[in-house]
């Protein structure tokens, strides 16, 4: 079976492609140009997924593991769906959740058709994810590590998707997979996991939406620095600008006082945040849009399920109201610090039942 | 593999691949050619030999032959040399050229735009060709040309250009002006006559004719005298660095054997030419780019396939083992829209849909047979899994 593998140039995608070629399968390496690292000041540790080192390495393991290796352009894409965005989300005081954009509207969507082009029947990725249900009704699954799981990000990959994806690492661990690669000896085994945004290889995000903001004719004043207000109004100090500020965040808030506070609200049209204490965090219910569906589940339709809203957060238990494509989730016990913009994933214990993105945030 | 891009490099002639051999294992051959000693005079005799080939398969005389390093540096070479030359001297020097160059010439013409020099393009229609009378409109235009480029052919579209009757035209027109014409796809294909064609300046490359990489030459008229990029006193102080006598001697193997094969080599090539083209005709939705005109020489075709990546194209040849190209490639080693059917006023979609096919007398027509099989098939599955 041809089957094109995803390469990032990590050790995760590495060892994805390496597992299907001791399977005997017919593997097509793929790397997509994802944004120009050449403009950017890279400061700190270089090389994320996809900048044109990773592109180097990917095509180094490829020919370590004798299989073809091709670089597709997806810069514009990307541009478009997943960094504008970023930027737009920020923008209207949101906390965007560019990987899952990514997956969504980038790898499986314009990748999987070029690996059908390719003639080929699976588009494999180094994703830590399972797929289960396979061949009648393929769902998707947490990995096996949960210290490692990426569902999160991929529940808005699609059904269709999951019928013609497989993700070998799914029932890996990560030591596993560096003890593959040493083995192997793959260049990349020590390396280290990605952390930051690809895109924002400086770590400061804040910069990259400035640049970018200004070239989108966006009102840049939205940027300047506001105030941070308590939930009365009272102006307690100021900040650098919303789309430098998280619901939940605590650090870099220039406040006197003996009590820590946190931003609650982001206020884009006033360019200020509400902040108080750690109890005004509790989030009762959330407004979800753009719901996907990954099983079998009416338009309309109330569930008992768990729902996770940031990646590696804990599921917390809820009931699930669904109304076509937005979901209304109550929290059986409250949650801390949601952030509009962020997914819910909807969860019954590793099945991914569906997702969206979070609107509103109740307390 | 079969090889349908050797306008991107060609494979290394087994009787060229035999005398660096042997030169390799010679260890009295691997002297410096600058040194005074036997082994220095060895080296020395080796490129001087190589000299005399290529000048012999270009009709000059060797010391008219500037080694360089390939095709780029040549044109470098030569543009940015003949301008800052002719500034020196207190004359025009202005470079007219065509905006469907190789990026060798557009780079060195921007450069030279970026020194004030100032860069004037002819215009060229939609297949690519140039008029005579658009290229002398272009002079009276712009008096402040003092050099002309133009290709023999296109790298992409395979297009052959008449430099003769243009160096005439150019030359009745304004005496006084330096023309360059790079030849690098179109020596070996071609009879390249240089005291015939009448230009000043040629630019060759040793791997576009069964040669090595790292080689190439710049042809001069001997009066001439060019501002060196870097200097030296190798190559009669043209062009500083010592030389590689290694890719120098297969440079001239290649180039003594393009010029006796000549004739053999265009006619076997030219019947190959006609298949390619009737398998590409037949592909529902194909077009043919370039110069309907097949003048003798030519050995690549440019096709672009409606509705169609030439990017997945490209990859689903390879992985039949069928080498093509899709113009060209950028930095980060993805493949991009051909910029010649960008330069030539095409929508993006259908430069993003084109192929060059560019063949060889080492092809066999087995190896078209083997295009013909596959390639219906994958543009017809490239477009369902867009649809």
């Amino acid at each position: 079976m041809r089957v094109v593998c995803a390469m990032s140039g990590g050790v995760d995608s590495s060892i994805a492609a390496a597992l299907m070629v001791e399977a005997g399968h017919d593997v097509v390496g793929m790397t997509m140009a994802l944004y120009d690292a050449s403009g950017s000041q890279r400061k700190g540790r270089g090389g994320t997924c996809c900048s044109p080192a990773e592109i180097d390495l990917a095509r180094w393991v490829c020919e370590r593991l004798g299989i073809p290796h091709y670089t597709v352009d997806e810069r514009e894409r990307f541009q478009a769906e997943v960094i504008d965005d970023f930027v737009r989300e920020y923008a209207a005081g949101r906390t965007p959740n560019p990987c899952a954009r990514c997956n969504e509207h980038v790898k499986f969507g314009p990748l999987l058709a070029r690996a059908r082009a390719l003639g080929a029947e699976r588009l494999i990725t180094g994703h830590y994810a399972r797929i289960e249900g396979r061949p009648s009704v393929p769902e998707l699954w947490r990995a096996s590590d949960p210290s490692k799981d990426q569902s999160y990000f991929l529940f808005a990959m699609g059904r269709v998707a999951l019928e013609h994806v497989e993700f070998p690492l799914g029932t890996w661990t990560k030591d596993l997979v560096r003890a593959k690669a040493r083995a192997i000896g793959m260049p990349n085994a020590d390396a280290p996991d990605s952390q930051e945004l690809c895109f924002v290889p400086s770590g400061d995000h804040g910069d990259v939406i400035e640049a970018r903001a200004a070239a989108l004719g966006l009102d840049m004043t939205r940027f300047e620095p506001g105030e941070l207000v308590d939930p009365h109004g009272t102006v307690l100090g100021e900040h650098r600008g919303i789309h430098r500020l998280t619901v939940g965040q605590r650090r870099g808030l220039a406040i006197a006082g003996d009590k820590p506070k946190y931003v609650l609200k982001v206020l884009p049209e006033q360019r200020r945040a509400v902040v108080g204490d750690v109890e005004a965090l509790a989030i009762r219910e959330l407004v979800v849009e753009d719901f996907r569906r990954m099983v079998e589940l009416a338009d309309h339709e109330s569930i008992a399920a768990s729902v996770q809203v940031r990646h590696r957060g804990a599921p917390s238990a809820a009931e699930i109201e669904l109304d076509g494509s937005v979901a209304r989730v109550r929290f059986v016990e409250p949650v801390r610090a949601v952030a509009p913009g962020q997914a819910a994933v909807v969860y019954a214990g590793d099945r991914v039942l569906g997702g969206g993105w979070i609107r509103e945030a109740l307390g | 593999m079969i090889d349908l891009d050797h306008a991107a490099t060609t494979p290394l002639d087994p009787r060229v691949r035999e005398a660096m051999f042997e030169l390799l294992g010679d260890p009295e051959a691997q002297g410096n050619p600058s040194s005074v000693h036997r082994g220095g005079q060895r080296a020395r005799a080796l490129v001087e030999q190589a000299r005399r080939r290529v000048a012999a398969a270009l009709g000059v005389e060797p010391l008219d032959v500037t080694f360089t390093s390939g095709g780029t540096e040549s044109d470098a070479l030569a543009l940015l040399g003949a301008a800052r030359a002719l500034r020196a001297a207190g004359q025009p020097s202005a470079v007219l050229t065509s905006p469907i160059e190789h990026a060798a010439v557009l780079e060195s013409t921007a450069q030279l735009a970026a020194e004030g020099h100032g860069r004037v393009f002819v215009a060229v229609d939609d297949r690519g060709r140039i008029g005579q009378d658009d290229l002398l409109e272009a002079l009276d235009r712009h008096p402040e040309v003092g050099l002309v480029s133009l290709a023999a052919a296109n790298h992409e579209l395979g297009n052959h250009y008449p430099i003769p009757a243009f160096v005439a035209a150019l030359r009745a027109h304004r005496p006084d002006l330096l023309i360059h014409c790079d030849a690098v796809q179109a020596f070996g294909k071609r009879a390249v006559d240089f005291s015939t064609w009448g230009v000043d300046l040629l630019s060759v490359s040793s791997h576009k004719i069964h040669g090595p990489k790292g080689a190439g030459a710049l042809i001069q008229r001997k009066s001439l005298a060019l501002a060196p990029l870097w200097r030296g006193t190798q190559e009669r102080g043209r062009r500083g660095g010592t030389e590689n006598p290694l890719a120098l001697h297969g440079f001239g193997v290649a180039a003594e054997l393009a010029g006796e094969e000549l004739g053999e080599r265009a006619d076997r090539v030219a019947v190959l030419l006609v298949r390619l083209r009737s398998i590409l005709a037949a592909i529902d939705g194909a077009c043919i780019e370039g110069d309907p005109e097949y003048g003798s020489g030519r050995t690549t075709v440019m096709a672009s396939f409606a509705n169609c990546s030439g990017e997945l194209l490209a990859i689903n040849l390879d992985l039949e083992g069928i080498a093509v190209s899709t113009g060209a490639a950028c930095s980060a080693g993805t493949l991009e829209p051909s910029r010649v059917l960008l330069a030539l006023g095409h929508p993006r979609e259908r430069a993003a849909s084109a192929l060059r096919f560019s063949i060889g007398h080492d092809n066999h027509p087995d190896h078209l047979d083997r295009l013909a099989d596959v390639l219906p098939g994958l543009v017809e599955r490239v477009r369902s899994a867009f649809r």
